[in-house]
């Protein structure tokens, strides 16, 4: 350990080297530095090992940080649908009674209607179960032409049985235990028959007793299939709807209350 | 032209059909450009909660979004690099929460790969040089969680005060934290 008395500190030394000192400080340690060669070396050192440190974690992380690419055209994708809704109004913004007493009563309500909502929405939650996961199941749609899609009468004529080793890969990505496994089926994010690849970014659990369920799926895709072989959705514009949220595309497409 | 059939296939790309997009709103561009300077810093800030690749860009996409809502709603523009991170750091602890619960997910463990140190110096230069490397990130390991947090977010470039408002730390806990941690890999260089 340094002479405090003579030297400057580790902790004056990181803070200096950070930019955290008041100027009157900082000339202070810039002095010191100047006339004395340990201090000067013990600065160095510090530098040196926060240079280490630093490409070390780069060279550590980076490879793992996919190209922005992607990632920003998605998130561009869901900007625009979450533009498209108004956004919600906070209650807070609104001015509180005066007095205390009211203000504890209408606390208490807000409370009690709070827990409501949360009951409401954990059942609800659980009844629609698990959407498609961004990060691993983004939608992956291979080069198809539209006489190519139009040549089938219905979407679901191109499907396939998935291989197990893939459904496993699946149930392994999104965490489901095999004991569970008989509670879905995997699914096409996007439909074959509008492109969907049989890969790991295009395929996703689906559970069976959900609101949100594979039959209520292949209505919105055989709906899909209609309006991009009637000309009247643009087939990319079918991909990317279906891809960043197929229960929306349901709502916009299919209808707002048929999925019962 | 014969290309096989791996080449016909093409990774969905939404950024081909942006041109078909209405036209953006300034929020939404803005929200973009820092999406762009902050994509990465995110991402690696995130992988030091040993979250797997996979729910790391997912939680991204959702802070970028949460973002969105911030500013649309005319919140505080003071900070946002501050309030990114924050809301990073709060995102993945709760992510991490629930995926301890399925403990059979598969959990990222990083392994300092040779092939990703510097190309330039030579064989014996480069192993000696990972062999540093690895030394100093198996400290950083063997620190305590919240003073791994805090040295992460310096390497992303925050200042003290926006360290302890993303940790909820006072600012003098983020200075002794980060001489704690310094002084322990200073140490591990010179040994």
């Amino acid at each position: 350990m340094q002479n405090k008395s003579v030297h400057l500190s580790d902790k004056e030394l990181i803070l200096a080297a950070d930019g955290e000192l008041s100027a009157h400080r900082r000339a202070g340690v810039n002095k010191h530095l100047e006339t004395c060669w340990s201090c000067r070396e013990r600065m160095r050192s510090l530098e040196t090992t926060i240079t280490d440190f630093v490409r070390a974690r780069n060279a550590e992380l980076n490879r793992l940080v996919p190209p922005a690419a992607g990632p920003r055209a998605l998130l561009r994708a869901r900007l625009s649908q979450a533009a498209a809704v108004p956004p919600h109004s906070s209650f807070w913004q609104f001015p509180l009674p005066a007095a205390r007493a009211v203000q504890l009563t209408a606390g208490a309500v807000f409370v009690g209607i709070v827990l409501v909502i949360l009951t409401v929405f954990e059942s609800t939650m659980s009844a629609e179960g698990p959407k498609p996961r961004l990060g691993i199941t983004p939608g992956e749609a291979r080069l198809i032409t539209l006489e190519e899609v139009c040549s089938y009468q219905r979407a679901e004529v191109v499907s396939r049985d998935i291989p197990n080793d893939m459904r496993q890969k699946v149930f392994a990505a999104y965490g489901i235990k095999p004991a569970q496994a008989d509670q879905f089926e995997v699914d096409y994010l996007i439909t074959p028959d509008l492109g969907g690849t049989e890969s790991i970014r295009n395929l996703w659990p689906q559970p069976y007793s959900a609101r949100w369920n594979a039959h209520v799926k292949d209505k919105l895709e055989q709906r899909l299939h209609e309006l991009v072989c009637g000309h009247q959705l643009d087939l990319k514009t079918a991909q990317r709807d279906i891809a960043v949220d197929w229960i929306g595309a349901y709502k916009k497409y299919v209808g707002e209350n048929t999925a019962h | 032209m014969g290309n096989d059939a791996s080449e016909s296939l093409t990774r969905f790309r939404l950024a081909e059909s942006d041109s078909a997009l209405p036209r953006h709103s300034p929020i939404e561009d803005e929200v973009v450009s820092l999406f762009e300077q902050f994509h990465a810093p995110v991402i690696r800030y995130m992988l030091s909660f040993r979250l797997p690749i996979a729910d790391v860009e997912e939680l991204a996409q959702d802070v970028f979004l949460s973002l969105f809502d911030h500013l649309r709603r005319g919140k505080s523009r003071a900070n946002l690099q501050g309030w990114i991170f924050r809301v990073a750091h709060n995102s993945a602890l709760k992510r991490r929460l629930q995926a301890r619960r399925h403990s059979d997910r598969f959990v990222y463990e990083p392994v300092l790969s040779m092939a990703a140190t510097d190309p330039a110096p030579g064989p014996e230069e480069c192993l000696a040089l990972g062999q540093r490397q690895q030394r100093l990130l198996a400290v950083v390991r063997a620190l305590p969680e919240q003073d791994q947090f805090c040295l992460a977010l310096r390497a992303e470039g925050l200042r003290y005060r926006e360290i302890s408002e993303v940790l909820d730390v006072s600012l003098g806990s983020v200075a002794a934290s980060l001489e704690k941690s310094l002084s322990r890999l200073m140490r591990a260089e010179r040994a």
